[in-house]
């Protein structure tokens, strides 16, 4: 089944098999690795991808229903071929250890912040709740979004 | 050479806290884990599994699935070349016998715990290896197990593998112990219970295999241990040289990925099938049977005079070292030389065993059994501090062992220790107490102290090495084996080598973790490698700086001890300066090398009888201490904490974000290992096989942790350096604990400290 | 299979039966696939059906089985109607399963544990459900059979859910929880609404995760209707619920926790109802 879809801003046009994942898309098919593969059950957050600009579980989404949709991976944020502020806040502030978390956590606060654009520590905290991380303990990824948000205003 | 380096004063990139080159490339997702990665003609590998914690094999007949249309091959033991994964564990006490670990690549007649791997296959796809495994037939007949040490060491128990099931035994005794405790001013019994926990990385275990155009078996993993290269040439009864690992940047491993896991299936299906191998375990296959944390069973009788100093310490422990021995014996050693805590103890008994069982095998676990005493021994400590009306800082005062004191087994502590220190920092970084927020919610406070030894134990004579070399425009290239587990190990070395050589860390591009092609420098466990590689990069460093020095003393006209590298060039006292790739044309027409590989042997000794306590068993350890605040809801028995601080001596901080990260990380797994982790098992049957049942803290469950880093620049690693992967996992469970009793009078005993047992300890339930 | 009509998806149901399973949010259902808990020859995916609606007329809220919990949650004029549907929504799974997750879907998949479940219980809304023969009204009361279990037959589809008006009330859920974000060990679900006098005109409450169904808390209700709401009325009413428990163990938690616990969160949901009852 061919399914036209936009995947980081480009147009894509894809054969998809009908029980596919849109995580088993991303990586067997495109090549794309960005979004990993952690749980198999939308729990730990480390398939998170944008669609339409909100957060979902690549391995909880058909490739079949992302026909007509954006897709936004973490090379998506890319810009002029430099990194995204927020991926810079996350590299100065040792928000990164292992980075098998960094790519759903970065997304997942881009989705967060469009909606509440200045959030306190707590409610960082509370949006980020959905994406585990075994290495940083959070306290310096907290600290990342904090400052990212700080100088943005 | 010049030991100018060392002073802190004149360091000028170890100490900052640079920018580690990796965390670009994760954010960019430039990064590419083992999973991430084909190649042409990959084939997909999927393992058939014993649902069984205990069964003999009546039937196995791989022949349908073998002819399925897209499977390239189905096999079982009888297709590996030598079925054995074997360990011998040296310095094992004789009451149990020299040790040999034995466990099998695939199991031969019959299982012994739940998950246990019976066969492999390898297919087109993932979907049709699946199907391959649902379609191997396979006839068990399940055999009585046991599934606690108690049982298990019961007589006329079913033996897992020999009669008796006891794997190890380790004892101290020193001084007078019952005299002591009878002559006490008081004397706290306690039973603690530890549970079995994961690792529970992000990253499963996963990797790629293939034959490469030498005919070298490569294979390219998530691991702790690249040296595992051995043990899969042993497997596939081929030359050790003609296997390769390559060990990729971890998403995470805290010992879970320091034993075989994926790559003695991968040497294998590419061995047999000539093609490429992918093989992912699934989040559900990692957390049923990979190995975890020893679950024990601690039994204190903790006597102290009237002033708090402890005058004995009676300690029983037992562990359940699952199905296969692994590194069993060994964790129990570490319990063992930690049971008494970081204190001055004068008389001491410890007996501990650990037993087969049919549950999950364990094995390394960050902490590696010198974690779970610390629940055991702060909770002891605090009690004995209420008992006597004395404070929790104070009690460890007054009781802290200082350099010169005698650990029960023997050795001497040579170093600063810095516990008093850092027990009263934690404590006052907790800032002012918090109000209760309602009536039925109580605030309290704890603290707790551990030591963790770092480097391995001092008998196994451990080695590192490291190979450093300049290209012809003064680039810089650093290779060694170490395995980069997330914690910066491959950064650290940059910063060493920037320190050493002057040369910016812009100019210098690392190489980590290829068994055939960077210099071997062991494992990236037991709080080790910084110690280990550090070091080694360091001496290779100042020795290809002399080489290097002694050619520009030469063309500047000066001494070479007077002469420093910095800024990418050489300087003279006087201001001359000399670009590296000036001075490295130079020694290309004078013939002296631009590289260099260096060796560094840490300190070794002799094994320790550890019942006599004649000696040293780890080089050195890192001391530490945290302090929780936490709120008890009295009508439920939910715990929030709502303040942490972790305060560590780290002897020096060469990345000092990286020492915040590893703290801050470490407490918060200590922080689920005391508040919600656990591996429940029924009868050996694992019930929690998904992230939705295990359950590891997320941002919302915890609070900031305020990393609180101390350097005495005492520590036996480069610059004064101590581990620092382990010792932050220790403290967090009893900090709770004794935190509990403080906002509520109730002493919880057994991990983790769920909701449910807070409120059963309150009495709500009765 | 994606039909574009209910008429379609309904032919389609009626069709393939028990070989086919219907695809919403797949927060579900993709797992269910993915272990191979299930193989249905045909999944039938209703996501192109338009269900998607919030409608609010004459006091009725209707709610079709495609809104995603997101929507529950940032939809204004609910907030104002009927706020106890954002507050639930808000509590259930991650950010991610609320991107996707469907109201419909909860209903169907009827976790005894689950918010929503809960939620139009207490409500005592009205599941709306067609097949090819017709449609038909199924009080939510009802709808829940067992664990994972409900009225619904396999030719036919939950197309949204209805609640009549509702009188000026303060609503409030509590929930306890493992760890943050957890599906909930108990759940309570509680609206309030006073007459003149300041007295309960009407209450109705609801638990989550403490027996194989949601369990409307009729005895909790009986204790309040007329009564001033004061401290004590409402720990005796709660009392009066947690008494007609009897919630099942499991590995992780006690049936007895879970009654424990039920009584006191009832107990704070009806105290935080009461209070925004009153504003």
């Amino acid at each position: 089944m061919i399914a036209r879809l936009v995947l980081n801003g480009r147009p894509r046009e894809v054969d998809v098999r009908p029980n596919e994942t849109l995580l088993e898309l991303l990586r067997d098919t495109l090549g794309v690795f960005d979004a990993k593969e952690g749980c198999d059950e939308g729990v730990c957050g480390v398939c998170t991808v944008l669609l339409d600009r909100r957060p979902v579980s690549a391995c909880l989404v058909l490739a079949a229903g992302v026909r007509g949709r954006a897709v936004l991976t973490l090379r998506g944020l890319e810009r002029d071929g430099g990194l995204h502020p927020l991926q810079e806040a996350f590299v100065k502030h040792g928000a990164v250890q292992c980075g098998f978390c960094t790519p759903g956590m970065l997304l997942t606060t881009l989705a967060f912040l469009e909606r509440q654009p200045r959030p306190d520590r707590e409610a960082i905290r509370a949006a980020l709740e959905g994406n585990l991380c075994r290495c940083t303990g959070y306290t310096k990824i907290v600290d990342a979004v904090e400052a990212y948000v700080r100088g943005h205003d | 050479m010049t030991d100018a380096v060392a002073t802190r004063e004149g360091l000028r990139v170890v100490g900052q806290p640079v920018v580690r080159h990796d965390a670009r490339d994760k954010v960019a997702a430039a990064t590419a884990y083992a999973a991430d990665w084909a190649l042409p003609g990959m084939l997909y590998a999927a393992v058939l599994r014993s649902p069984y914690p205990a069964a003999r094999i009546v039937r196995l007949d791989t022949a349908k699935a073998a002819a399925m249309a897209g499977v390239a091959v189905v096999l079982t033991a009888k297709d590996v070349p030598r079925n054995t994964l074997s360990t011998d564990v040296p310095g094992q006490t004789t009451a149990v016998g020299p040790l040999r670990a034995t466990l099998h690549v695939l199991a031969e007649g019959r299982v012994r715990h739940q998950g246990e791997p019976v066969a492999l296959v390898a297919a087109e796809t993932l979907e049709l290896a699946h199907a391959a495994v649902e379609t191997i037939e396979i006839e068990y007949e399940p055999t009585a197990g046991v599934f606690s040490p108690e049982a298990a060491l019961a007589p006329g128990a079913p033996a897992v593998h020999g009669p008796g099931n006891l794997l190890a035994q380790w004892r101290i005794a020193r001084g007078d112990v019952t005299t002591a405790l009878r002559d006490a001013a008081v004397v706290v019994e306690g039973e603690y219970t530890t549970q079995m926990v994961d690792a529970a990385y992000l990253e499963p275990e996963s990797g790629v295999a293939w034959i490469d155009s030498d005919g070298v078996i490569t294979i390219r993993l998530s691991t702790q241990v690249i040296e595992h290269f051995r043990d899969v040439a042993e497997v596939l009864q081929v030359p050790q040289n003609r296997v390769r690992v390559i060990g990729t940047y971890l998403g995470g491993g805290f010992g879970g990925k320091e034993d075989v896991t994926v790559e003695a299936y991968l040497g294998l299906l590419a061995l047999k099938t000539g093609r490429p191998v992918k093989m992912v375990w699934t989040r559900h296959e990692s957390l049923l049977s990979r190995a975890k944390r020893h679950p024990y069973r601690l039994r204190y009788r903790t006597g102290a005079n009237a002033r708090g100093e402890i005058v004995a310490q009676q300690i029983e422990l037992l562990g359940d070292a699952g199905a296969y021995a692994y590194l069993s014996a060994l964790v129990l050693l570490y319990s063992t030389v930690t049971a008494a805590g970081p204190y001055r103890v004068p008389a001491v008994e410890v007996d501990a065993r650990v037993a087969y069982t049919n549950n999950p095998p364990t094995s390394a676990m960050r902490g590696f059994g010198a974690m779970q005493t610390v629940f055991a021994y702060e909770s002891q400590l605090d009690r004995v501090a209420r008992a006597l009306g004395v404070d929790p800082v104070m009690i460890r005062r007054v009781n802290a062992l200082r350099r010169g004191d005698t650990l029960p087994v023997g050795q001497v502590i040579e170093t600063h220790v810095a516990l008093p220190e850092l027990a009263e920092r934690a404590w006052s970084a907790l800032g002012p107490p918090t109000q209760p927020r309602a009536a039925h919610v109580r605030v309290g406070r704890g603290l707790s102290c551990n030591f963790q030894p770092y480097g391995r134990i001092v008998w196994l004579h451990d080695w590192a090495s490291a190979w450093l070399g300049f290209e012809m425009d003064g680039s810089l290239v650093v290779r060694c084996g170490c395995p980069d587990v997330g914690g910066g190990q491959a950064s650290s070395l940059c910063q060493i080598a920037a320190e050493v050589l002057g040369v910016s860390l812009a100019r210098i591009s690392v190489h980590v973790s290829d068994s055939a092609l960077t210099p071997l420098a062991g494992t990236t466990t037991a709080s080790r490698q910084l110690y280990m590689s550090g070091n080694a990069v360091l001496k290779t460093a100042r020795e290809l700086r002399a080489q290097l020095l002694g050619v520009a003393g030469a063309l500047l006209g000066a001494d070479a001890d007077a002469l420093d590298m910095e800024d990418d060039q050489v300087v003279t006292t006087d201001g001359r300066t000399l670009a590296i790739p000036r001075l490295l044309a130079e020694c290309a027409r004078a013939g002296v090398a631009r590289s260099h590989l260096g060796v560094y042997h840490a300190p070794a000794g002799e094994p320790v009888d550890l019942a006599k306590g004649s000696g040293k068993v780890f080089p050195d350890y890192t001391f530490g201490a945290h302090a929780a605040e936490v709120e008890v809801d009295t009508e439920t028995g939910v715990v929030r904490v709502l303040r942490f601080a972790a305060a560590h001596d780290v002897g020096r901080a060469i990345n000092p974000q990286s020492v915040e990260g590893q703290i801050q990380g470490g407490a918060v797994q200590g922080l689920g290992y005391g508040l919600m982790e656990e591996v429940v098992l029924d009868r050996g049957i694992n019930l929690t096989t998904s992230f939705a049942t295990y359950l590891i803290p997320t941002a919302a469950d915890v609070p900031d942790v305020r990393a609180v880093v101390v350097e005495s620049g005492e520590g036996l690693g480069p610059f004064n350096a101590r581990g620092i992967g382990e010792p932050p996992i220790g403290p967090p469970a009893a900090a709770i604990a004794n935190a509990i009793e403080h906002a509520t009078g109730v002493r919880i005993t057994r991990l983790p400290i769920t909701a449910e047992r807070v409120a059963r300890g309150l009495g709500l339930l009765d | 299979m994606a039909p574009e009509t209910l008429d379609d998806a309904l032919g389609l149901l009626r069709r393939h039966g028990d070989e086919a399973k219907v695809l919403a949010g797949g927060q579900s259902l993709i797992p269910i696939l993915h272990y191979r808990l299930a193989r249905p020859r045909v999944v039938i995916d209703i996501n192109a059906l338009p269900l998607a609606d919030i409608a609010l007329d004459d006091g009725r809220i209707g709610i079709g089985a495609l809104v995603r919990y997101h929507q529950l949650e940032e939809s204004e004029a609910l907030a104002g109607r009927c706020p106890v549907l954002g507050e639930a929504a808000r509590l259930i799974g991650n950010v991610r399963v609320r991107t996707l997750g469907t109201v419909g879907g909860s209903l169907v998949h009827g976790d005894p544990a689950a918010e929503l479940p809960a939620v139009m219980t207490a409500l005592d809304a009205r599941i709306a459900v067609a097949s090819a023969s017709g449609r038909r009204a199924v009080a939510a009361r009802e709808f829940f059979t067992g664990p994972l279990t409900t009225a619904l037959a396999p030719d036919e589809i939950v197309t949204g859910i209805e609640v009549a008006a509702l009188p000026a009330h303060g609503a409030a859920v509590e929930e306890l929880s493992r760890r943050a974000g957890d599906f909930a060990i108990v759940a309570v679900v509680a609206l309030v609404s006073l007459d003149r006098r300041g007295h309960v005109e009407e209450a109705r409450v609801a638990f989550g995760g403490v027996a194989d169904r949601p369990v409307h808390a009729r005895a909790a209700e009986d204790a309040l209707r007329g009564r001033e709401p004061s401290a004590e009325t409402l720990a005796r009413a709660a009392h009066a619920a947690r008494d007609a428990l009897a919630p099942p163990s499991d590995a992780f938690v006690s049936g007895a926790y879970r009654r424990h616990v039920a009584g006191v969160l009832c107990r704070r949901a009806l105290t935080r109802a009461v209070e925004r009852a009153r504003r």
